[in-house]
């Protein structure tokens, strides 16, 4: 019986967002790492797509608490605290 | 004639004692964890709830009102809470048990049958014909400067609620496929698929927020009028 030891352009593309969130095994971060290092088309998709997601996160996540809602939970909690003594 | 103890003597007897209690004590300091706070463990996670919050609603109030009504029902179920446990999952799942009872409605909503099928690398293949890759500067960098946040908020929004839910919980907070998973309650294996779809369909809505803007030229429509 065999097994893979090396993947495909096709494999690779098809783990990619796994890849990215390092959410493949070890031995599969391996191989796709493997290909990315000397397949210069995917390496291209993937800096291309790792690119985008840390983009989307960035402007996605600039955002200001309002202080009125800090307030509010603050009142919340006191609260709690106080039912708690 | 009974031996006479000297201080230095007693010293030396109940040293291993002294030693023994000092360890016993430091094992007991990491046995026990220190007592969790609601307070202590919440405040800090505000900031990312309420992100969330915004990210899944439209707007500001909205976004407010649910993270109080997540605050208060952490607040009156904090005895059921496992000290030790992660606590970021247990108050996001709250969270989003809130959201789903107020926008159960909504499910499905916003799904079209094209949206359901885009295939993998769609931004980078649309990239590419518009010629961004021959850009000197980063083609994804060239791309996502022509769109600003409420853009892409818009539409993360307008994801079919299966997927915005989870894409939302990943691309807000730095959590694994697992904590989305014990935070939604569904497998890892849902969390994957649907996060691999929701990923594709928000880079097509992307680039049809990017076209119908004159962001980048509209290649279809220069085919269709070529045709």
């Amino acid at each position: 019986m065999s097994t893979i030891d090396r993947y495909t352009c096709e494999e690779v593309i098809r783990r990619l967002s796994d890849y990215l969130d390092r959410e493949l095994s070890a031995a599969e971060m391996e191989m796709a790492q493997e290909h990315l290092d000397t397949c210069a088309e995917c390496a291209s998709a993937h800096a291309f797509e790792a690119r985008v997601l840390d983009e989307l996160k960035r402007k996605l996540r600039r955002i200001d608490v309002p202080q009125s809602l800090i307030d509010k939970v603050d009142a919340i909690l006191a609260g709690a605290q106080r039912k708690d003594r | 004639m009974p031996a006479v103890l000297q201080w230095s003597d007693l010293l030396r007897l109940f040293a291993p004692l002294v030693t023994l209690a000092t360890i016993d004590a430091s094992r007991t300091e990491q046995a026990t964890p220190a007592p969790q706070t609601l307070d202590g463990l919440l405040t800090p996670l505000l900031a990312g709830a309420y992100g969330l919050a915004l990210r899944l609603l439209r707007n500001s109030a909205d976004a407010q009102d649910l993270v109080q009504e997540a605050a208060l029902a952490a607040a009156r179920g904090f005895g059921t809470f496992q000290t030790g446990t992660n606590f970021k999952a247990w108050f996001f799942r709250i969270l989003t048990n809130c959201y789903y009872s107020r926008h159960r409605r909504q499910r499905r909503q916003g799904t079209t049958a094209d949206l359901d099928e885009v295939p993998d690398l769609y931004l980078y293949a649309r990239a590419a014909e518009a010629g961004l890759h021959a850009s000197p500067a980063d083609p994804a960098q060239a791309l996502l400067n022509r769109l600003d946040s409420a853009q892409i908020a818009g539409a993360l929004q307008s994801l079919p609620q299966e997927y915005r839910v989870v894409s939302t919980l990943y691309l807000m907070e730095d959590l694994s496929y697992g904590e989305i998973s014990d935070i939604l309650r569904i497998p890892v294996g849902t969390v994957r698929s649907r996060l691999h779809r929701g990923r594709n369909i928000l880079k097509k809505l992307l680039w049809q927020v990017a076209v119908e803007h004159g962001l980048v030229p509209d290649r279809d429509r220069e085919q269709r009028e070529h045709d």
